[in-house]
């Protein structure tokens, strides 16, 4: 693979060039040829290009609906007009003062983000989009009202150079550091959690980090750049009004990246030069037709084209280019140098302490008027594989729960590694070194299969006890890096949520059914896996699996769950006679 | 006094069409989890039905004859906006297209009011005489749309418990993937939803119409007043959309007398943060088991 073709098409580095090639050119042609129309149109059209892609990151990164990206917009460029022209701030003040209020109004969207998320924080934006117009209206005597504001700047106006402002140089400099910054996120383990975050709050919460403060961050980052875009529109325009920022325009920016294709790049670019230009440029006898064309862009590109414009070209890209597939191997973990085997297991200044890894006291947990856990009671020991085992429905998966935090006991009391972890939040649970897989793969197919595994080792500081993990997978590296994972087999899957956990350094792994789906052979594998995690890593595992072959034959000791009450109880070869486990079995020996 | 009265029966009975909108969310919601943003559009072209078949000096009886005809159109025309909402959803891959499309389709609406009748509000006469209550004259639209949102609600009511249609619906509200394995056409009552959100906007719409805005940007003022009177009640309740209605109508009411009516707006926003901060269930919305 080149550096600028990866098996998903164009490369990231090479759509940031393309992107910034297109922005430098579309402000720079029409200023060196003079013409000061396009130079007016495209220094717009650049800002409103800023204000999409930090829409395009809020929307397709963190998963977030925001129609109100307008009035962050509008709150800084009208903070800078007010404080400049009706109080006489020194411009640097001014657009400081700018910044901050817009970052005071993407606050409150962050805020409720903290606790809700999609179509709740949708209409709170969109009411914000339709509110601020309205307000500054009421405010008329301090913002001058339907009158507006009008503030030239003669000094970013005046040429440099054969008539390049420096105006324009400032709007492409914000502009390509937008689209700059983005890929930067992405590649940070902020962009990575808030990609989690959005695909899975449960899987962020089992990774240690909280869903909603990823949530904000990103609407806090989305308001930073909405507003410098908005501190620049009043140079761009030199006129302030309330018409300028009505809910429409938040739909517009909101528009413009479902149009390009969200999660896309360049998405931004082309859907605001599309919904821009064509109706306010080239249609320009039209124009009160603008508002019907947005909607109907949108709904067929929605029905037709869900990718958008870029995202299915990019497609098309892909199923040609689409050579080799990556592939993720049991072997991998298991590759580990003695003298790293050595370290992990006994730097530990806990192992073989006799209490218990997890404790479980009399839990109790009811879903109305159905007891999922009826007093449960379960010592885990340190290094050891427990199999929980029960038919449907009796409550392992809660049990599994209620351990990793994600779910709260109604009674009883939880222990694990010394700490009261009973009304502990998941991520803090998290936090202790619990790792836990889901039933159905908590996989994310918007990062790479590299970026996968990244997202669990972000989550402790300690490096060394997991170097070996990075030496082991360092020959695949670059190939996980440029392959995402919805070309992977579903038993592989499986395994790379299983190395995430590993990754995280966890020490007690919690792994619901992790056998499901896989062939008998990827099973036996999976079998030696999981004695090299106790054996050599030493890890603490609990195993909820129906492949009763699987639990009886790596498993320490078994849990036999029946309607939420334990019902047996010991080491494999002890109750695989008892009464009760053979009742509950007995006929299904798959169950 | 005078001002309280008219405070609180303008607001109760504004509130009234939120709760009506807040229903037809509800209903739309509990059987897909789509939230309709047209719904508010929608609402308008109600009040737009009343405007073009009234007449300037209108009769009780045509009235009660375009009541049910008002309710039957728009009924169609949210089940052919429901069809091509669900559309997208087919393909299992991309599960908020809704937010789109309903967006759109919104947005084209209101376009097509502005071009077709300009950005004035059109005005609706009502057949009836205004009424006095507690010594202040009242618009009986207000009466009306009062008693139309306790006649739905009752309606509703009656719906999922008393007909099989209703039932499967509630039984979609509780866990779709339940409902489709034991065999429930999920699409055809999804379907079933929107028609019904339908009846109720569009009926909403004609008898609100001689106190409502409707103008081609009054539809995103009823959209989000009627979502935030769903949130304070509990998304999905229809007891909850009773009580918030009034309360967010109320309260903007209130805001619009004293300070004026630009901020009426203002102050459904700080009541939607606050029920979000405070209790994003609503009053009466029970917290969902959270599913792993």
């Amino acid at each position: 693979m080149s550096r600028w073709f990866g098996p998903e098409g164009l490369t990231e580095r090479a759509q940031l060039a393309l992107g910034s090639t297109a922005i430098v050119a579309s402000v720079a042609i029409p200023a060196l040829a003079g013409n000061q129309y396009w130079t007016h149109t495209f220094h717009l059209v650049n800002l409103y290009v800023v204000v999409a892609v930090l829409q395009n990151m809020l929307l397709a990164d963190a998963g977030q609906v925001s129609f109100g990206q307008g009035a962050v917009f509008g709150a800084s460029a009208y903070t800078v007009g007010l404080v400049s022209t009706l109080h006489g701030v020194s411009p640097p003040l001014a657009v400081v003062l700018g910044v901050l209020a817009g970052l005071a109004l993407g606050a409150l969207f962050a805020l409720p983000a903290l606790r809700v998320q999609g179509y709740y924080l949708g209409f709170v934006t969109l009411s914000v989009a339709m509110v601020f117009p309205e307000l500054l209206v009421a405010f008329s005597e301090y913002t001058n009202g339907v009158n507006g504001i009008g503030l030239p700047v003669p000094v970013l106006n005046a040429p440099l150079v054969a008539n390049v402002t420096p105006l324009s140089l400032l709007v492409i400099a914000l502009a390509c550091g937008a689209l700059a910054a983005h890929v930067g996120l992405r590649r940070a383990q902020l962009g990575r959690r808030m990609r989690v975050a959005a695909a899975s709050p449960e899987a962020a919460l089992t990774l240690g980090f909280s869903p909603g403060r990823a949530r904000s961050a990103a609407f806090v980052i989305a308001a930073l750049g909405t507003s410098l875009a908005g501190v620049l529109y009043v140079p761009v325009v030199g006129f302030l009004s309330p018409s300028a920022f009505h809910v429409e325009l938040s739909i517009f920016f909101f528009f413009s990246v479902i149009v390009g294709g969200r999660g896309r790049l360049l998405g931004p670019i082309v859907g605001v030069w599309i919904l821009y230009l064509v109706p306010n440029v080239l249609l320009v006898d039209l124009v009160n037709y603008r508002l019907i064309g947005y909607g109907l862009v949108a709904l067929a590109i929605m029905l037709l084209f869900p990718d958008g414009i870029v995202g299915s070209i990019e497609q098309s890209l892909r199923r040609r280019l689409q050579t080799r597939s990556a592939e993720v191997r049991v072997d991998w973990m298991m590759s580990v140098p003695p003298t790293a085997m050595a370290r992990s297991g006994q730097s530990d200044p806990d192992a073989g302490r006799a209490e218990p890894m997890i404790s479980v006291r009399r839990v109790r947990k009811s879903y109305g008027a159905l007891a999922a856990l009826n007093g449960v009671n379960l010592d885990v020991a340190r290094c050891t594989i427990h199999g929980l085992v029960g038919p449907n429905g009796s409550g392992k998966t809660t049990l599994l729960n209620v351990l990793s935090g994600l779910v709260r006991a109604d009674e009883g009391a939880i222990d694990i590694k010394g700490h009261d972890t009973t009304r502990r939040p998941a991520d803090d649970t998290a936090r202790l070194g619990t790792g836990r897989t889901f039933q159905t793969p908590r996989v994310f197919d918007d990062l790479s299969i590299w970026d996968n595994v990244l997202i669990g080792a972000g989550l402790r500081r300690a490096d060394d006890g997991r170097g070996w993990l990075f030496q082991a997978l360092a020959s695949v590296e670059a190939a996980w890096r440029e392959q995402r994972p919805d070309t992977l087999p579903h038993a592989q899957r499986r395994l790379l949520e299983v190395l995430r956990v590993v990754a995280t350094d966890a020490d007690v792994l919690l792994l619901d059914e992790p056998a499901a789906g896989l062939s008998a052979e990827e099973r036996r594998d999976f079998a030696l896996l999981l004695r090299h995690l106790r054996d050599a890593l030493g890890k603490t595992v609990v195993l909820v699996e129906h492949d009763l072959d699987l639990v009886w034959r790596v498993a320490d000791r078994i849990t036999v769950l029946d309607a939420g009450t334990i019902v047996a109880e010991g080491a494999p070869q002890a109750i695989v006679g008892d009464a009760n486990v053979r009742a509950l079995f007995t006929g299904r020996p798959d169950a | 006094m005078d001002e309280l009265v008219i405070i609180l029966v303008r607001g109760i009975g504004l509130g009234a069409v939120y709760s009506l909108v807040a229903m037809s969310f509800n209903i739309v919601h509990n059987s897909s989890g789509i939230l309709n943003f047209a719904q508010g559009n929608m609402l308008v072209l109600g009040g737009l039905f009343a405007f073009f078949l009234l007449p300037q000096e209108p009769t009780v009886a045509r009235w009660l004859l375009l009541l049910p005809a008002a309710a039957l159109l728009y009924a169609a025309v949210l089940a052919l906006q429901g069809y091509v909402t669900l559309l997208p959803l087919r393909s299992s891959v991309e599960q908020h297209s809704w937010l789109i499309t309903t967006l759109a389709v919104s947005v084209i609406i209101g376009a097509v009011i502005l071009i077709a009748q300009g950005p004035h509000a059109l005005s609706v006469k009502s057949p009836f005489a205004n009424f006095r209550l507690l010594g202040t004259r009242t618009p009986t639209a207000y009466a009306l749309a009062a008693l139309l949102a306790l006649g739905w609600y009752a309606a509703l009511r009656w719906f999922h418990a008393r007909t099989i249609t209703g039932l499967a619906m509630s039984a979609l509200a509780q866990d779709l993937e339940a409902a489709r394995a034991v065999g429930l056409r999920v699409r055809r009552l999804q379907l079933y939803a929107f028609a019904i959100s339908g009846a109720i906007v569009g009926s909403a719409g004609f008898v609100a119409a001689p106190v409502m805005s409707i103008s081609a940007d009054s539809g995103i003022i009823y959209v989000v007043n009627g979502f935030i009177a769903a949130v304070i009640g509990g998304l999905g309740s229809n007891a909850g959309a009773l009580i918030g209605g009034p309360l967010v109508g109320v309260a903007g009411m209130y805001a619009a007398f004293q300070y004026g009516g630009q901020f009426q707006n203002a102050v459904s926003l700080a009541l939607l943060i606050a029920v979000l901060m405070l209790r994003p269930e609503g009053l009466f919305g029970r917290a969902r088991a959270r599913r792993v």
